[in-house]
């Protein structure tokens, strides 16, 4: 054969070739018999593992109740509508998302509510939480609840589902203090491995719901579904069921806080009623107020509008948010800061009506003077002139000193979120907040609790109760919560004299009546007390605030009560026999 | 034309046809599986796309090679040097490399040509190839031939075409007898030059060796961080199992959990539930799609359909009587057996995770056109098997 002609490849390279295919196949064939048979078990098991979907079920928030077991917020059981989106299975996203639509809003017709689900609800639940139920209408009615019921048939794929939402039975009461809450969308947690889906829970926003809602939070628990190929649930069965959160007992008597509520009516102020020995909040009340319950199942956007909107404020806390010049209540402290420079108690001073510093003059609420007063009668006449000489002779750092023993000027650590620092003034904290330097004038006006001097009821609650019983004590809203407490800094002779004062502020000294005398009226019991006026603003947006603080029995006392309405008269005129009422009614219930 | 459709290879258009077949539907699940409907008519236009193979096919197959390999084998390469080039300057990016000219990507077209050229200049019977084909300066011309096209689809980067261009390139020429000693020397060389890699990467990779050295290690390596994770993922496949070790984890389980008779078309959950990585569920990793769905079974079915068309191939070049036929039946064949080998093996970890598609079954229009054409050249060096023409 001519060489040209003859082929430059061997038939034997093809065979061999042919040899190298056939056994670079078998090769695949016998490591997928591997892979495909003898550990497909192993791979199996890995897929199923896959195929489960692991649900964190949410637990049943604990109660809030009140000292004796009055129940002010509980747990109801509420009936919503699901859809299950795997009875509108579609051949794709775009198409099962349509067909949910428009099954949703055939019931919504029937019903009578319109859908509350966004387009974007819709397709995100597809998305991220294919396997769950979607809550078309969360909480619905009885009447539409009958509805759908009888016409169940006509809409497969949707249910009746029961969950709980909050509860508050005594509606608007304490308020401020029990708080709200909110839902989170069921979502897991970034980075959370355990969880493929959350059902969303009950979570505090303010007040005692936020505070404790880890307390009160229920355990989770599991739930697992098992989903085929395209993610919709098949079967769903409980692994851990979840458990209740514990109960939170507070300190609060109902009794009391109803009776603080009824005396703030109508009115913008805040009360805060303390046990000066235990630091245990009896109540705790601001006004205007707010129902929780209208935050359950969700906060609807007009009544957002309205609570924001309102200029009177009703979702802040004013007892223990609210900053307000004290006024003369805080005349026992400025008594003290005195009284410890070494003014003698006996000592007196002739006030004139008018207390001049400088160019600054100063009225007293005397027009033409008390005359020759002690600090005891200082205190019951509630002299200003009296005062300021006192402060102006003790020095700024004295009574700032004694104002912070007091607790004024920092938060009172009280179990809630809204606890306001206030303000105690001095040189330092003056020009670094206005660029200006402190005056005598500034100590003058701070003696009488005015100028920028500011403080919550709450804060004056504690000095009122820490006047008499010489401790200062945390506040605190969980009853078993533990008992802190310090001794004021403070000469024991000194916070009697200051103790007489305010029993001469409500009993008078036998010949007149002391300016809180309304305080004291029809109580069983010795009160003690000091009222204050504080003027705001000049001209015509001139307002007085209007405080009185209390502690009673005189002797040993139990309760101590700070109270502030805005826009009153004067303190003995208009909040003293508020207080008195909320005295009344503490000491009629048998002595808390 | 009766003579011609005797000696039409019945068997191996058959296997191609239920090639296409299987691809078809696999393409429909994984397309199902994502959530852009663009994805869900791409079994359509797989369809559409092989019946344009088919026309080209059966032109190619019933023309005569003979008449067209060798006048069109240099202005074809040149035109397909020229696209590559075209490609890095203007052409498209998709997941981080530049391969797409429009529609179509040039690197698959170019394989077709590299081979065809290589086989009508090396298989042709003149003194001139006679006297080349023994020396130095024979394997010199192949390797610039092979070697700048594959650089060009090395720069866009696409490391899993030049690996199998690489093989039916020296399949090729070792058939062909080019510069046997020499080139068998190169290739063992290159072979323990590849092992040599995979010790370092187990010398830099391997549990408690000391980061120092395994830092200096890796910087001596050749290797592109993505590649070298991919080589680690292949040496240690349990230790990472984010990325490319979870890309290869839940390969595995979908391909394991087929069992031995599947789970039915469209029911494949690793696939649905979108545990298969999606960007590649369609391509690289569609064979994960299929031997879920189909199990054991399937997948045996589909290698089965494989040695068919591959051996009819390796018997095309057997019983043909020229030798640019043979080579070029030689070259294709293992071009495509690379294909086959490499995608199936990566998928169930046998090999490190290469960018690289299963012939017919991967959805890729450039390369199903590509390969039915290479088939169809194929084709026609059965039916003109005689020598004269």
């Amino acid at each position: 054969m001519n060489r040209d002609e003859q082929p430059v490849v061997s038939g034997l390279s093809c065979l061999v070739l042919a040899a190298v295919f056939a056994a670079g196949l078998l090769h695949l064939g016998v490591r997928l018999k591997e892979v495909q048979v003898d550990d497909s078990a192993d791979y199996s098991y890995a897929n199923a593992r896959q195929s489960v979907r692991r649900v964190q079920t949410a637990g049943v928030r604990g109660r809030i109740l009140d000292r004796k077991g009055r129940v002010l917020a509980a747990n109801r059981r509420s009936v919503s509508i699901t859809c299950q989106p795997t009875a509108f299975q579609k051949r794709t996203w775009e198409a099962t998302a349509e067909a949910i639509e428009q099954a949703v809003s055939n019931v919504a017709a029937a019903i009578g509510r319109p859908s509350p689900l966004s387009a974007k609800a819709v397709r995100r639940h597809i998305r991220q939480s294919l396997a769950m139920p979607l809550f078309v209408w969360r909480d619905i009615g009885e009447r539409e609840l009958a509805v759908f019921s009888e016409r169940e048939r006509e809409f497969p794929g949707f249910a009746v589902e029961e969950s709980v939402e909050r509860h508050y039975p005594e509606g608007a009461l304490a308020a401020h203090v029990i708080g709200y809450v909110g839902r989170d969308r069921g979502e897991a947690e970034a980075g959370d491995e355990k969880f493929n889906f959350v059902t969303p829970e009950l979570r505090g926003r303010s007040g005692l719901e936020a505070y404790y809602d880890s307390f009160m939070r229920g355990v989770s628990g599991e739930r697992k579904l098992l989903v085929d190929a395209r993610g919709f649930a098949i079967r769903r069965w409980t692994v851990v069921e979840s458990q209740r959160g514990p109960d939170l007992q507070l300190t609060l008597d109902v009794a009391i806080q109803e009776e603080v509520e009824r005396q703030l009516r109508g009115e913008i102020g805040a009360c805060a009623v303390i046990d000066p020995i235990s630091g245990g909040v009896l109540a705790l009340a601001s006004s205007p107020g707010y129902d929780p319950n209208t935050f359950v199942p969700s906060l609807s956007p007009e009544i957002y509008a309205r609570y924001a909107t309102d200029p009177a404020k009703p979702l802040l806390n004013r007892a223990t948010g609210g900053l307000y010049a004290p006024g003369s209540t805080f005349k026992p402290v400025t008594a003290i800061a005195g009284l410890e420079a070494g003014w003698p108690e006996h000592e007196s001073y002739d006030c004139t009506g008018t207390f001049a510093l400088g160019s600054m003059r100063l009225r007293c609420s005397s027009r033409w003077g008390h005359g020759e007063l002690d600090v005891r009668h200082a205190l019951m006449k509630s002299c200003n002139p009296f005062f300021c000489n006192l402060a102006v002779i003790a020095g700024t750092n004295a009574v700032v000193v004694a104002a912070r023993a007091f607790g004024l000027g920092a938060k009172t650590g009280i179990d809630l979120g809204v606890d306001a620092a206030g303000v105690v003034p001095d040189g330092e904290w003056k020009m670094r907040t206005y660029r200006e330097p402190w005056y005598p004038g500034d100590l003058a006006q701070m003696a009488i609790g005015q100028g920028m001097l500011l403080a919550t009821p709450l804060q004056m609650a504690r000095v009122a109760g820490a006047v008499g019983t010489g401790w200062l004590v945390t506040p605190r809203l969980k009853l078993d919560a533990p008992v802190e407490r310090v001794p004021l800094p403070f000469a024991a002779a000194h916070v009697a004299v200051v103790r007489d004062g305010m029993r001469m502020v409500v009993a008078g000294d036998g010949e007149s009546h002391g300016t809180g005398w309304r305080g004291g009226e029809g109580v069983p019991v010795p009160v003690s007390g000091k009222t204050g006026t504080a003027e705001i603003g000049m001209g015509e947006r001139r307002r007085k605030n209007t405080w009185f603080v209390a502690y009673a029995p005189s002797e040993r006392p139990r309760i101590a009560v700070a109270m502030v309405i805005e826009n009153g008269e004067s303190g003995g005129g208009t909040t003293a026999p508020k207080v008195c009422a909320v005295l009344k009614a503490a000491f009629r219930e048998g002595g808390s | 034309m009766l003579a011609k459709l005797k000696r039409f290879d019945w068997l191996m258009f058959a296997a191609m046809l239920a090639l296409i077949a299987v691809g078809t539907v696999s393409i429909w699940s994984a397309g199902n599986a994502r959530s852009e409907a663009l994805f869900h008519g791409m079994w359509r236009s797989n369809l559409v796309t092989a019946a344009v193979g088919l026309v080209l096919y059966l032109v190619l197959a019933f023309a005569d090679y003979r008449r067209y390999l060798g006048a069109l084998a240099i202005p074809a390469y040149a035109v397909a040097v020229a696209f590559l080039v075209a490609v890095l300057a203007v052409g498209s990016t998709v997941y981080g490399g530049r391969r797409w000219l429009w529609f179509f990507q040039p690197s698959e077209i170019s394989k077709l040509c590299v081979i065809a050229l290589l086989a009508s200049l090396f298989g042709s019977g003149g003194e001139r190839m006679a006297a080349l084909r023994p020396t130095f300066r024979g394997f010199a011309l192949a390797a610039v031939l092979v070697g700048v096209p594959a650089m060009l689809i090395l720069a866009e980067p696409d490391l899993g075409t030049t690996l199998t261009l690489v093989p039916a390139a020296l399949a090729m020429l070792l058939v062909a007898g080019v510069w046997r000693r020499g080139l068998v020397t190169l290739v063992a060389l290159g072979g323990i030059a590849a092992l040599a890699m995979l010790g370092a990467v187990y010398e830099a990779e391997k549990p408690g060796a000391s980061p120092e050295r395994s830092e200096l290690i890796r910087r001596m390596l050749p290797l592109r961080p993505h590649q070298l994770r991919r080589v680690k993922v292949f040496l240690f496949p349990e230790a990472d199992l984010t990325d490319a070790g979870y890309n290869l984890r839940q390969a595995k389980i979908s391909i394991g959990s087929g069992g031995f008779s599947g789970k039915g078309i469209g029911r494949g959950e690793t696939n649905h539930l979108k545990y298969l990585p999606q960007a590649i569920s369609m391509n690289d990793f569609i064979f994960c799609v299929y031997a879920e769905e189909t199990g054991f079974v399937g997948s045996s079915a589909l290698l089965a359909l494989f040695g068919l068309l591959l051996l009819s191939g390796c018997r095309v070049a057997f019983v043909s009587s020229d030798g640019r036929g043979r080579l070029f039946a030689v070259g294709f064949t293992t071009l495509v057996f690379a294909h086959v080998y490499v995608n199936i093996a990566m998928s169930i970890g046998l090999v490190p995770i290469t960018g690289l598609p299963l012939p017919f079954i991967s959805s890729g229009r450039t390369f199903l056109v590509t390969v039915m054409c290479g088939l169809g050249i194929i084709q026609s060096v059965s039916i003109h098997r005689e020598k004269t023409i």
